[in-house]
């Protein structure tokens, strides 16, 4: 890792320490995990909107707060996960700002849901697409 | 502002990993768009921590292909099977295959258009794994890219098979065991095995270093 990562790490990790449920940030007790792409993703997004002076992280923090409350309120209608809590909580609180209709959320979604991401794409290819033979 | 002012977004239904990722795509898209953020600025918040999602999953499956001979038949037969008895699993309909090194065969996977990786096992892919370079030469000269950017020196009598996956079938590779581990634990073999052996790129670490 270089001094600038860890510069950055430092400065994201301060703001981890100040969520709620550090259980479900930490799995392990110690390190910061994710299990998903998305989960990252997700999670760089609410960082990059509050550098870049959209909301205080704590408006952001009461926002995922707020999120896991309805979760619990709603009683199991859905698994809890950590990062769909935190998904809702960045929709919500941008949607709050003004800055986000969560009704063109729903349609990018679909829209992105129906594009072929690569329509060969989706093919098993089930030979190697190379070989190199032995040659000795 | 209060929180009571807060719309609730409609999470309360279940959403499938696709529907969730997709979401999280869309909302990128917006946000960049309207000019709240940069792809850079989430790049580099993405990069802090996706080097860090690891193939501990991957290593323990290869161990125990190592030291029980039934379970490795049922992982060559049916990746995706074998691996939900270990309760390691991905996304529905993502069929994962397992090919195995041998003496005579060795296997790399690449994705050759875009990233398409086995991340329910190896975790999140590098970010040479994702680069143009990887993608297209290991393609065509498999055997200098292996010797001249990872140092792995696949022996002339040895083939070379390279596995291009896709959002449908994802292919990971089951090195060879190192010798002098006969005497050690499923546990310490795992520790043995890296993310650059199952994609194929590299060889498992030989006990004591």
């Amino acid at each position: 890792m270089t001094a600038q990562d860890g510069t950055a790490r430092q400065a994201v990790e301060h703001l981890l320490l100040e969520l709620p449920h550090q259980e479900a940030i930490r799995p392990d007790g110690t390190d910061v995990s994710f299990q998903t792409a998305w989960e990252i993703r997700a999670f760089a997004l609410a960082v990059a909107a509050h550098q870049n002076g959209e909301y205080d992280w704590t408006q952001f923090q009461e926002a995922l707060v707020g999120a896991i409350t309805r979760w619990e309120q709603a009683q199991g209608t859905t698994p809890y996960r950590y990062y769909d809590r935190w998904l809702e909580a960045l929709e919500s609180l941008l949607a709050a700002r003004g800055l986000l209709d969560v009704a063109d959320v729903e349609e990018r979604t679909r829209v992105v849901l129906t594009t072929p991401r690569d329509t060969g794409h989706h093919r098993a290819h089930r030979e190697p697409v190379a070989v190199d033979a032995a040659r000795a | 502002m209060t929180r009571t002012e807060i719309t609730p977004s409609p999470t309360v239904t279940p959403r499938s990993e696709e529907q969730i990722a997709a979401r999280v795509k869309a909302l990128e898209a917006m946000l960049i768009e309207k000019g709240i953020m940069t792809t850079d600025a989430v790049d580099r918040l993405a990069e802090i921590y996706e080097n860090e999602v690891g193939p501990q999953l991957g290593a323990k499956v290869v161990a125990k292909a190592w030291t029980d001979p039934a379970f490795r038949e049922r992982l060559l037969a049916d990746a995706s099977a074998a691996c939900a008895e270990l309760e390691i699993g991905g996304l529905q309909g993502e069929d994962m295959v397992v090919v195995e090194n041998t003496d005579t065969v060795h296997n790399t996977i690449v994705c050759t258009l875009c990233s398409c990786y086995p991340w329910p096992v190896l975790g999140l892919p590098p970010n040479w794994y994702k680069a143009p370079a990887y993608r297209s030469r290991i393609v065509r000269q498999p055997r200098a890219v292996l010797r001249e950017d990872f140092g792995l020196d696949v022996p002339d009598s040895v083939e070379i098979r390279v596995w291009d996956s896709s959002s449908e079938l994802r292919y990971w590779v089951l090195p060879q065991r190192p010798a002098d581990t006969e005497g050690l634990s499923e546990e310490e073999l795992a520790g043995l095995v890296t993310r650059d052996a199952m994609i194929g790129v590299g060889q498992p670490l030989h006990p004591g270093r």
